[in-house]
């Protein structure tokens, strides 16, 4: 020990010695890496969520590309008189053509009744053509256009509702456009604010269009509550110290692991995600905890040794702080790194990772940044530390704590036990669900879009299954397209999923028309040539384009695209389970193949892992800070005693999640790792400075304790109020899983930081553990 | 007044550099009735092959034997698919009546249901059988439209060594505009055979939409005959190759064969 003093002094004497240096050396590393920070592209698809070379997305994406699906902007036209009338499929048409000419949009991939063409059976024959002509447009052929529609299933609910008043125009971005969604999201809106005076109401929503809102949202978000954060814990810095230096140091700790982590994560091209979001708030409550152990340590100092030269106290305080900080930091990286390794999802992955460099750059600008700056400034005295010692306020609710432990061990650890049956009940009945568009609040105009749509048509989550078949042109044999047919009409008894669309239902709408319009032969002809010769039929007068979306061009693999009415997990998971067993029954053989695939598969398959990855993460997070601390105390006890409280704080959570309702989502899913990660920091604080008063200093309990909730207690008080604070700024964002994320964030801190300082004394005091050295 | 004499002016600036050329360069409107009075023999059977092509490179390839015929100015046209299988003797016919305002006829014969379908009188700018070129496009081959645009000569220009006339042509009206889908053509017409080598077109919208490209020009029977068509779409990425052999203008076709009997039948 003593030995390690002498080389902490050696190491801190040479900092202070070179303090000009390491001040420049550190701003200069903090500035240059925060230059990469405006290059950080944003991805707010789902799709992020896997990684990119994960097998489900690569086929989905694989699909995508051979049906040219892409995430679509889907504007719904309103005419509560119904849209069969001149004006609105005016409107509809002007829509289409105009959209054309947006930036972003593929001019190619409009979809909407002025540009889907009808089919009908004439007398000898069958013709394709326009719903409707432009410049022959009158409410008389409107009219026409609803019959066209009554007679054509495929159109219904999927372009027009079933009760008339609502239509669709869907309109495909280009994929250049990734990531620049919100661009065209923009455009979208300004060219619907021309038809503002129209009878008609606009809405706009659709994958591409969330993405799209969720870039400038998280944007704005961004821009509130991170100055915010920052504004927050400068308050709770003065109350602190009451000092300029105690409010501008921690602060620059704050910008460089902000700065630096935010810049490497731009530096090394990985994208900013919807939960970075949260990324920078989390790191000034947590970065902002060492510069205030470190100040208190110094005023504490500073107040008892007023002869000491600023070196010698800035010496002083860091012999005393490196260690507490450091094994805190580790902890607190720990818990990061534990999100990182349990994260299958790179946006989470990414959070754990970067938040631990964050982390770790506080500790390092707290070892050499700290001292260095303090030597720019004369010794200081705060007038929270008094040389005569007296306590302030905040000293005094401390020391009030300390007593009622001493007198109440018992009674603190049944509550706790009760907590923890509470807990345990509320971990069983977890409910993991995710749904994007909570990604919103409830009166943000995407939000109603993708209600009304969802409502009124046949809706925006689409689940495509992927048929395959050996050899070209086997998709026209009859037996394969009554496979398609069966499972479509199969899948459409399942919730939610309200309608589904593939070359089957054109193939019937031909047979119908080739038969005199006669609804009996809405069916699949029962002959493989007639089925190549109508699709050469149809051919004569159709686009060679027209069945792109549902058929590859020799005829051996086809789409079928399921449409839901929600984008909830809990809703999509057992639709795509119904659907894998129903294929497993009836398809994959020698001469059909069936694939689940698409947003509403991708989603099921990446939010099953939620749960599993959260308590892989808090189960880590609480094994490695276990670890940690039991061999930075040497003491295995000390390890079992530190995570005590911390693991008390994520069943309580637990609680509260059944009782709000809050689901395990992906912003909730890491508060657990994080929670225990930073919680931590209470327990270590306190087992540190116990061992020091009762183990090297050699008190008696009574004594030591009251020590201990005087000064140390002091310090840990205002590290909870930044944590507990910092994180509540995060429940002023307007991004729902990141207020939550905050929320359970800070109660759980609370919870720690309670246990830390009542439970945990109150262990203590009742065993005496013995790496404690306890006499009475 | 003012700008009656601004637009005066700005036709005769216009103007000026190609009625200067202008002398050299014949009319739009003559190279196009060029095109229309070269022999191109009573009838003529071929082999046809389409070759189809989607934007991801999957080709669909039907083999076709193709029959042509002018009684008087009446053009008439039958494909016999040979192959796929799947596809195997479908037939299709047209007759194409001089008289523009009278719709052509078109029929497809399908054996799988033993019927003859008429196709409804397509728009001249719907595709023909789902490839890139349109109806009006089979009905020209090589010529180029005497009645629907407005000519400009603009170039003389070689290619493949033989010397080219690089017309533009803007349709009379937007009706002939949108019907055959163009609202601008770029026209190579060959100098010497009065054969369209090369076109390029526009959308209505004013997007660049196709470009064709006619080749491989042979004498068949002291009569000059193409045998390769490439159009590209640039929009969809589609394009479409149409091989030509077997060219034959010799064997007289009775007008029999044009008949949807001769369609059920087969050849």
């Amino acid at each position: 020990m003593k030995n390690q003093q002498t080389k902490a002094t050696k190491f801190f004497n040479k900092v202070t010695a070179h303090y000009k240096a390491i001040l420049a050396l550190s701003i200069v590393v903090m500035i240059a890496v925060s230059l990469f920070i405006p290059t950080m592209t944003k991805d707010t698809s789902y799709d992020a969520f896997l990684p990119k070379d994960d097998p489900i997305l690569v086929f989905r994406n694989q699909t995508k590309e051979t049906f040219g699906l892409k995430d679509p902007m889907v504007i719904a036209i309103v005419n509560e008189q119904g849209i069969f009338n001149k004006q609105t499929l005016q409107l509809v048409h002007e829509l289409s053509e105009r959209l054309k000419t947006i930036p972003g949009i593929d001019p190619d991939e409009i979809t909407s009744l002025s540009t889907e063409n009808n089919i009908v059976g004439t007398e000898e024959g069958l013709e394709v053509d326009p719903f409707f002509e432009i410049d022959e447009l009158t409410d008389v052929k409107a009219l026409e256009v609803k019959t066209a529609i009554d007679n054509f299933e495929l159109y219904q609910g999927s372009l027009v509702s079933d009760d008339h008043t609502t239509t669709l125009v869907v309109a495909e971005m280009l994929d250049s456009y990734d990531k620049k969604q919100h661009e065209v999201y923009k455009s979208l809106m300004a060219l619907l604010d021309e038809y503002k005076s129209h009878d008609e109401q606009f809405y706009l929503a659709g994958e591409g269009a969330v993405s799209g809102y969720l870039i400038r949202y998280i944007d704005e978000d961004a821009m509130k509550t991170n100055p915010f954060a920052a504004v927050v814990i400068s308050i709770i810095l003065i109350f602190a110290y009451r000092r300029l230096r105690g409010v501008v140091l921690p602060n620059i700790m704050v910008l460089a692991s902000v700065g630096i982590a935010l810049g490497a994560m731009a530096a090394f091209g990985v994208d900013f995600f919807v939960i970075t979001n949260g990324l920078p708030v989390v790191l000034i409550a947590i970065a902002v905890a060492d510069g205030i152990h470190i100040l208190g340590e110094y005023y504490e100092t500073a107040a008892k040794h007023p002869k000491f030269s600023q070196k010698e106290l800035v010496v002083e305080t860091m012999i005393h702080m490196w260690r507490p900080i450091t094994i805190t930091s580790i902890t607190t990286v720990a818990g990061f790194l534990a999100i990182a390794a349990s994260s299958y999802m790179p946006p989470m992955a990414y959070f754990g990772l970067f938040g631990a460099l964050g982390v770790f750059v506080a500790l390092v600008y707290a070892v050499f940044m700290i001292p260095a700056a303090m030597m720019f400034v004369k010794p200081q005295l705060s007038r929270a530390y008094k040389r005569d010692q007296k306590i302030d306020r905040f000293g005094k609710l401390m020391v009030f704590i300390g007593k009622v432990v001493v007198k109440q061990p018992k009674t603190i650890i049944i509550i706790a036990i009760v907590i923890i049956g509470f807990g345990i009940n509320g971990a069983s009945k977890l409910v993991i669900n995710e749904d994007r568009i909570k990604n919103f609040q409830a009166d943000e105009p995407i939000v109603k879009a993708d209600a009304l749509i969802n409502s009124k048509t046949d809706g925006t989550s689409y689940l495509d299954i992927l048929i395959e078949t050996p050899e070209v042109e086997d998709i026209f044999e009859p037996e394969n397209l009554q496979k398609m047919e069966a499972l479509q009409t199969y899948v459409e008894t399942l919730a939610h999923v309200k309608g589904s669309i593939s070359i089957v239902d054109f193939l019937k709408k031909m047979n119908q028309s080739l038969n005199e319009n006669n609804p009996e032969y809405y069916t699949i002809p029962n002959n493989r040539e007639l089925i190549a010769q109508y699709f050469l039929l149809y051919s004569a007068s159709g686009d060679p384009t027209d069945f792109d979306n549902y058929v590859d061009y020799d005829y051996r693999l086809a789409n079928i695209r399921l449409r839901m009415d929600t984008s909830e997990y809990a809703y999509e998971k057992p639709v795509v389970d119904a659907v894998n067993i129903y294929l497993a029954e009836h398809f994959n053989n020698d001469t059909i193949k069936a694939t689940t695939t698409g947003k509403v598969t991708v989603d099921a398959y990446w939010i099953n892992r939620l749960g599993f990855n959260h308590f892989l993460g808090a189960g880590l997070a609480l094994l490695v800070v276990l670890i940690f601390s039991a061999l930075s105390f040497k003491s295995l006890w000390a390890g079992i005693l530190t995570i005590i409280p911390v693991s008390i704080s994520v069943l309580f959570i637990y609680t509260v999640m059944g009782i709000l309702d809050i689901w395990l989502a992906i912003g909730t899913s890491m508060f657990a790792a994080i929670a225990i990660g930073i919680g931590v920091d209470f327990a270590v604080h306190t087992v540190d400075r116990l061992k020091f008063l009762l183990n090297e200093q050699g008190l008696p309990i009574k004594q030591a304790y009251s020590e201990f909730y005087k000064s140390a207690g002091r310090a840990l008080l205002f590290n909870f109020l930044a944590l507990a604070l910092g994180f509540s700024v995060l429940m002023t964002s307007s991004v729902p899983p990141l207020s939550q994320f905050g929320f359970l964030v800070a109660v759980a801190v609370s919870v720690s930081f309670i246990g830390s300082l009542t439970l945990l004394p109150a262990i203590i005091l009742l065993i005496k553990p013995k790496f404690l050295n306890i006499t009475n | 007044m003012k700008t009656k004499l601004i637009l005066g002016l700005l036709t005769i600036a216009l103007l000026f550099p190609t009625t200067s050329r202008g002398q050299s360069l014949p009319s739009g409107q003559s190279i196009a009735d060029k095109t229309y009075a070269r022999n191109e023999g009573i009838s003529m059977s071929r082999k046809l092959t389409m070759e189809l092509k989607d934007k991801r490179g999957k080709v669909r390839i039907r083999e076709t034997t193709s029959l042509r015929k002018y009684i008087g100015d009446e053009k008439r046209l039958a494909i016999f698919y040979i192959t796929p299988k799947s596809i195997m003797g479908t037939a299709f016919l047209t007759y194409d009546y001089p008289d523009a305002s009278i719709d052509d006829d078109q029929w497809l014969y399908m054996p799988a249901l033993r019927k003859t379908r008429r196709i409804s009188a397509a728009n001249r700018g719907d595709y023909f059988l789902g490839t890139d070129l349109t109806y009006e496009d089979i009905k020209l081959e090589t010529r180029i439209s005497r009645d629907d645009y407005n000519y400009e000569t603009i170039d003389k220009e070689t290619i493949d060594g033989q010397e080219t006339y690089v017309l533009e042509g803007i349709p009379k009206n937007d009706k002939i505009a949108k019907e055959l889908g163009y609202s601008k053509v770029k026209l190579w017409v060959d100098a010497n055979m009065w054969m369209l080598r090369k076109a390029e077109s526009w959308d209505v919208a004013g997007n660049h939409l196709k470009t064709t490209v006619i080749s491989d020009f042979k004498k068949v029977q002291d009569i000059w005959t193409y045998h390769k068509i490439e159009v590209k779409n640039h929009k969809t990425n589609h394009e479409t190759i149409f091989r030509i052999s077997d060219v034959d203008y010799k064997t007289v076709l009775n007008d029999d064969v044009f008949t949807k009997e001769t369609l059920v039948n087969g050849l």
